[in-house]
C-alpha cells in the first residue's frame, strides 16, 4: 500500500508539438480509487505508462510512498499492470501466467501455487488453471489478467482501458466487480478510461485531462456539480450539459432573443474579460415553462427511453448563426406529449446554472 | 547466401485474439468456386512432371546402363539399383558426404535460426540509435550475388588454412539476410508490445524477456526458418564447390564430382544422385506440409 | 529492457514547455533511459560479426581486389593494374558472349516460369481435394538440389539415349543434340531451372491470392464480372505487388545461373560448352578464378553482374513506382 505522487511530470516526445503530458501534478492517497479519464490523446495513458516505467519522465518526478521511482524500472517499483488487451503469455497456462511474476521474484513453488490458488478463488478462475489464454473466453481472459495483477500483491495497481476490449453488458457487470474487489484489496489504484460514465462509477477521484493538462480531480460528485471548466463541465455526464454563449447584459445573459438571468455578482466577474459569458445547465435542470416565459425552443427529436425522455431542441427564435451553436437538451418525464417540431418555452432552476468566463473558459462561482 | 527469399514475409498467424478473424476473412477469399476435371486434369500433369525427373533418377539408378538404353526405354524400377549404389558410393564418397551435408547443415540451420531471431527481434521491437541503417544494410545485400563474396572468402580460408574442412563452408553461411528480415516481420505482427511490457512489469530481465516471452511467441516462425535454412545450406552448391574437394565433399560436391567423370556411368550417376537427394526427399515428404505452409506463411503480405 | 546509461541527458532536444520551465528548475541529472537503449546492440551483435566478416568485408575486399593483377597461385601478392581488369572485361568476347547467354538463358527461364506459376496458382486456389498433396508434390523439384536436378536432366536431354529424344522419335520427329546447339542447350538449361522454381513461385502466388478479401470478388461478381474478367481485374492488380517482388528475385537468381551450366555437358568443363554457347556470367567468373587462376579478373566479373543486377532491380523499383503513381 502506497501514496502516489505525480510532481510536476511532464512527458515530452521527440518532434512533438507538445508535451504528451504536461507538469501534471497529481496526489493519490493510500489506497484511493483514482480514474484518469479523458478524450483519445489527452495523455491519460502516457500518464499511467510514466507511473509504470514503460515511459519516461522528461521533466519532474514520480514518487510511490517515499521513493522517488522516476529513473527506475519497472520491476524496482512493486506496481502491476492490467493492459488494455490484457497481454497474457499465450503460450502459458492460466496459472503460469498468474505466477510469472512471483517465479521471477524467486518465490517458492509452493507459495507460488497458494497464492495463485488464492487469487484464482476470489476471481473464479479456478476451472480454468491449465488452460492457455486462447481458450478462454473475453471475459475470462480480463479476469486473468486481474489476477495476475493481485497475485503479485503491489503497492499500486494500474489499470490501462482494461474493459474496453469486453461487450456492453459484461463491461457494466465487470465494473463493479472490479470497484468490490478493489475496496476489499485496498490497493492504490490507478485506472485509465476514455468513459465518463466508468470513471464516474468507480473512481473515488477522478482526474480529467485534456491535451496533456490536468484539468480538474476531484471526487465524482464534486466534478458533476461543480465543474471547474468548460470542458469539464461538457465532458462529464450523458447527456452533456447545455452550454450557450452570449453578450452578458442586465440581469443575465443574451441568448437569442430571451435573457437567461444569472446572479449579478456572478455575471460581472464572468463578464470581466471580453464582456461573454458561458452559462451551462444540465439537461435535468430544465423546467417546461409556460408560453411566452423563457427560451423560446422548437423541438427537433423526441427520445424515448422508458424511465425517462429527452427532447433535443434548438432555439425558436435565435439567428441563423447561433442556431446549431446553441442546441438544448431537456430531460422530462417519460411519455409527455410532446412532438416533434412543438414549440416550448424553458426556464432552469434556480442555482443549477453554472457561469463560465466565456474567454479563460473558467468557472465563476 | 544465394537464397531466392520469398516476399515480405509476414507470418499473420499470431496467437493474438485478433487472429481468428484474420484466419477466417482469408479462407473467405480465396475463390470458393468448384473445380472441373480439365482442373484435376491439369494439376495432375503438372504434379506428373514434378515428381517425374526423381522418378527417372530411380528408374534409371536401378537398371544397367546397357538397359535404359534400350528402346523401348524401361520404365519400372529394375533390380541392379543395389549394384549401382555399391559403385556410386566406389566412385564417390557419398556416404562421407551425406553425413558431411547433415553435419553442414545443421549447423548452418541452429546458427541462423538463433542469430536471426535474435537480431529480427531487436529489429522488430527493441529502439536503437542506427537501427534503421543497419536494417537498410541487412535488406540491401540480400541483392548482392554470392560471386562477389567468394573471392576474399577463398583468401580468408587459404590463409586460415580450412580449405577442404568443414567449418570453411558452415561459417559464411552461418547468418542469413533473409532470415533476420523473416523474423522481424514475424515478431513485428506476432509479438505485441503490450507483452514486453508486461513482462517488463512482472520483473523479467532482458535476457529472461527474450528467453521466456519472445522465443516462444517466435517459435512458429523459427520453425519454419529451420526448414528452409536446412534445405537452402543442403543443396547450396557454389561455395561448397569451391572450398571442398571430392576428398572431402558435401553432397552437392559429391555429385558434382560424379557427374564429371570421363566415362559418364548413366546409371551410377543416377544411382549416386539418387542416394544424394534421398535424405531431403524423405524430410520433404514428413514435412512438406510444414513448408508448403511455411513458405505460404512467409509470403503473405506481397 | 533497462540499462543505466550513464550519460548525463543532453539539454532537452525538445524544449521544455514555458508552463514547466517556468515552475521545475531545469535539473541536469543522470537518467536511466527506459525505452531508447542499448539491449539492441546486444541483440544484433552476433548476426553483425559474422555478417560483417562473411559478408560485408568480402563485397569490399572483392571490389579491390578486382584493381589487381592477382593469380590464384599467388594470392596475397597482386600488382595494382587500376581498371585495367574492368577494360579487358569490356573488350572481353567472353564477357559478351556470357553476358548475352545469361540475359537469353533468364528470359527463357524467368518468363515461362512466373507464367505457368500463376496460372498454377490460380488452379491451386480452388476448393480441391488433396490440395495438400498437391502442393506439396509441386514443392518436390525445390526440394532438389540444382547438382542432382542437372544430372537427371542432363540425362533426359541426352543426345543418343536420352529419353526426350528417345520420344520425339517415336512421334516421327527428329532428335536434337540438345548439349551442342545454342538454341537448344540454352532452353534444355531454362527448362531445369523453371522446372526447379515453378512450384515454389505459384505457392507465393497463392499465398498472395489467399489474401484478397472475397469481398472483392463479390463485388466483382454483382457488377457482372466474369471469371476471366475477375481474374483480369481483381486478381492481376492485387498480386502486382508480388508479382513484381518475383520478377525481381528471379532475375537476381539467374544473373547468378551457374550449377546447371556446369554441370549440364556432364564432363566438369567451365567453358560452357564446346564453343561457350551456354556459358553464363557466373560460369565465366568461376573459369577465370579457379580454371585460369586469374582472380583479379573474376572480381570484375563478380562486380559486373552485381551492377547488372542493381540495374535490373533499380528498373523494376522505378516501374513499381510509376505504376503504383499511376494508380492514384
Amino acid at each position: 500500500m502506497a501514496t502516489v505522487s505525480f510532481q510536476q511530470a511532464s512527458r515530452i516526445y521527440p518532434k512533438a508539438e507538445r508535451p504528451a503530458v504536461d507538469a501534471l501534478d497529481l496526489e493519490i492517497a493510500d489506497g484511493e480509487f483514482l480514474v484518469l479519464v479523458g478524450p483519445s490523446g489527452c495523455g491519460k495513458s502516457t500518464s499511467l505508462r510514466m507511473l509504470a516505467g514503460l515511459e519516461e519522465v522528461d521533466t519532474g518526478s514520480i514518487v510511490i510512498g517515499d521513493r522517488d521511482v522516476t529513473d527506475s524500472p519497472p520491476k524496482e517499483r512493486d506496481i502491476a499492470m492490467v493492459f488494455q488487451n490484457y497481454a497474457l503469455y499465450p503460450h502459458m497456462t492460466v496459472e503460469e501466467n498468474m505466477g510469472f511474476a512471483l517465479k521471477l521474484a524467486g518465490i517458492s513453488k509452493d507459495e507460488r501455487a497458494t497464492r495463485v490458488r488464492e487469487a484464482a478463488k476470489i476471481l473464479d478462475l479456478e476451472p480454468y488453471l491449465a488452460r492457455r489464454p486462447k481458450a478462454l473466453s473475453g471475459g475470462q481472459r480480463q479476469r486473468v489478467a486481474m489476477g495476475r495483477a493481485i497475485v503479485r500483491n503491489p503497492q499500486v495497481f494500474l489499470m490501462d482501458e482494461p474493459l474496453s476490449n469486453l461487450d456492453a453488458k459484461l463491461r457494466v457487470q465487470t465494473r463493479t466487480q472490479i470497484a468490490a474487489l478493489q475496496r476489499r484489496l485496498g490497493t492504490t489504484t490507478v485506472y485509465v478510461t476514455h468513459d465518463q460514465v466508468e470513471a464516474m462509477t468507480m473512481g473515488d477521484r477522478v482526474a480529467v485531462l485534456k491535451d496533456g493538462v490536468l484539468q480538474q480531480c476531484d471526487t465524482p460528485g464534486e466534478l458533476y456539480d461543480r465543474p471547474a471548466n468548460v470542458f469539464v463541465a461538457g465532458f462529464i455526464g450523458s447527456p452533456a450539459m447545455n452550454l450557450v454563449t452570449g453578450d452578458a447584459v442586465d440581469g443575465g445573459v443574451q441568448v437569442g432573443n430571451a435573457v437567461l438571468p444569472v446572479p449579478r455578482e456572478q455575471l460581472t466577474r464572468a463578464a470581466a474579460s471580453n464582456g461573454k459569458v458561458t452559462v451551462g445547465f444540465r439537461p435535468e435542470a430544465v423546467r417546461l415553462a409556460g408560453p411566452g416565459e423563457g427560451l423560446p425552443v422548437r423541438v427537433d427529436v423526441v427520445e424515448q427511453l422508458g424511465s425517462d425522455a429527452f427532447l433535443y431542441t434548438s432555439l425558436a427564435d435565435a439567428p441563423d448563426d447561433v442556431l446549431h451553436s446553441a442546441d438544448l437538451v431537456v430531460r422530462t418525464e417519460p411519455r409527455s406529449a410532446v412532438t416533434t417540431g412543438q414549440q416550448l418555452w424553458l426556464s432552469t432552476d434556480r442555482g443549477a446554472v453554472h457561469v463560465f468566463d466565456a474567454q479563460t473558459q473558467q468557472r465563476v462561482d | 547466401m544465394a537464397t531466392l527469399a520469398p516476399p515480405v514475409p509476414d507470418a499473420g498467424r499470431s496467437p493474438s485474439p485478433a487472429a481468428p478473424a484474420t484466419r477466417r476473412r482469408h479462407r473467405g477469399g480465396s475463390k470458393a468456386g468448384k473445380p472441373g476435371p480439365v482442373t484435376y486434369t491439369l494439376l495432375t500433369l503438372v504434379a506428373l512432371v514434378s515428381i517425374f525427373p526423381l522418378y527417372w533418377t530411380l528408374v534409371a539408378g536401378s537398371h544397367t546402363n546397357a538397359e535404359i538404353a534400350a528402346t523401348p526405354p524401361p520404365f519400372l524400377p529394375n533390380a541392379s539399383l543395389f549394384d549401382n549404389f555399391q559403385a556410386a558410393l566406389e566412385q564417390a564418397p557419398i556416404g562421407k558426404a551425406i553425413l558431411n551435408s547433415v553435419l553442414v547443415a545443421g549447423s548452418i540451420t541452429v546458427g541462423t535460426v538463433l542469430f536471426c531471431t535474435l537480431a529480427g527481434f531487436a529489429f522488430a521491437k527493441l529502439q536503437f540509435r542506427g537501427k534503421g541503417v543497419l536494417l537498410g544494410l541487412v535488406i540491401g545485400t540480400m541483392m548482392v550475388p554470392t560471386q562477389l563474396a567468394v573471392i576474399p572468402l577463398f583468401m580468408m580460408i587459404a590463409e586460415l588454412q580450412w580449405v577442404n574442412q568443414l567449418q570453411a563452408v558452415i561459417l559464411p553461411t552461418l547468418v542469413s539476410a533473409f532470415g533476420v528480415f523473416f523474423m522481424r516481420q514475424y515478431l513485428i505482427s506476432a509479438l505485441p508490445n503490450e507483452l514486453l511490457e508486461a513482462g517488463r512489469v512482472d520483473g523479467a530481465s532482458t535476457f529472461r524477456i527474450f528467453w521466456s516471452i519472445v522465443v516462444p511467441v517466435a517459435r512458429p516462425a523459427m520453425a519454419v526458418l529451420a526448414m528452409l535454412t536446412f534445405l537452402t545450406a543442403w543443396n547450396e552448391f557454389f561455395w561448397p564447390l569451391i572450398a571442398l574437394t571430392t576428398a572431402n565433399p558435401t553432397v552437392q560436391v559429391a555429385l558434382a564430382g560424379l557427374g564429371s567423370g570421363y566415362v559418364p556411368q548413366r546409371s551410377v550417376i543416377m544411382a549416386g544422385t539418387l542416394l544424394g537427394t534421398l535424405p531431403v526427399l524423405i524430410v520433404f515428404t514428413i514435412l512438406g506440409k510444414q513448408i508448403v505452409g511455411g513458405i505460404m506463411q512467409g509470403a503473405v503480405k506481397g | 529492457m533497462t540499462i543505466a546509461s550513464g550519460t548525463v541527458r543532453e539539454a532537452a532536444i525538445a524544449a521544455p514547455p514555458p508552463a514547466s520551465a517556468a515552475t521545475s528548475p531545469a535539473r541536469p541529472r543522470k537518467r536511466r533511459q527506459l525505452t531508447r537503449n542499448r539491449w539492441g546492440y546486444a541483440y544484433v551483435a552476433p548476426f553483425f560479426l559474422v555478417f560483417a566478416a562473411f559478408s560485408l568485408y568480402p563485397f569490399m575486399y572483392t571490389a579491390w581486389v578486382s584493381l589487381h593483377e592477382t593469380s590464384l597461385s599467388n594470392i596475397n601478392g597482386g600488382t595494382w593494374v587500376g581498371l585495367e581488369n574492368y577494360r579487358n572485361l569490356l573488350q572481353s568476347e567472353f564477357f559478351w558472349n556470357a553476358t548475352r547467354n545469361t540475359f537469353t538463358i533468364g528470359i527463357l527461364a524467368t518468363v515461362p516460369q512466373l507464367c505457368m506459376a500463376l496460372g498454377l496458382a490460380h488452379l491451386l486456389n480452388y476448393k480441391l481435394r488433396g490440395r495438400t498433396f498437391f502442393r506439396t508434390v509441386m514443392l518436390m523439384p525445390y526440394a532438389t538440389s540444382i547438382a542432382a536436378a542437372t544430372l537427371v536432366f542432363s540425362q533426359l536431354f541426352g543426345r543418343d539415349y536420352g529419353l526426350i529424344n528417345t520420344m520425339l522419335e517415336a512421334v516421327g520427329l527428329q532428335a536434337i543434340d540438345w548439349e551442342a546447339g545454342t538454341v537448344s542447350s540454352q532452353v534444355a538449361i531454362a527448362v531445369i531451372v523453371t522446372w526447379r522454381w515453378t512450384g515454389y513461385n505459384a505457392l507465393i502466388y497463392l499465398a498472395a491470392m489467399q489474401s484478397i478479401p472475397g469481398e472483392l470478388y463479390e463485388a466483382a461478381e454483382i457488377d457482372g464480372a466474369s471469371k476471366w474478367k475477375q481474374f483480369l481485374h481483381v486478381t492481376i492488380p492485387s498480386l502486382r505487388p508480388t508479382i513484381l517482388f518475383t520478377i525481381v528475385v528471379s532475375t537476381i537468381g539467374a544473373v547468378q545461373l551457374f550449377g546447371e551450366p556446369l554441370l549440364f555437358a556432364g564432363n566438369g568443363t567451365t567453358s560452357g560448352g564446346a564453343s561457350g554457347q551456354y556459358q553464363t556470367l557466373g560460369l565465366l567468373m568461376y573459369q577465370q578464378g579457379w580454371s585460369n587462376f586469374h582472380i583479379g579478373q573474376a572480381a570484375t566479373t563478380a562486380w559486373a553482374m552485381f551492377m547488372i543486377i542493381l540495374v535490373i532491380v533499380g528498373v523494376n523499383a522505378v516501374i513499381g513506382r510509376l505504376r503504383n503513381r499511376a494508380d492514384r
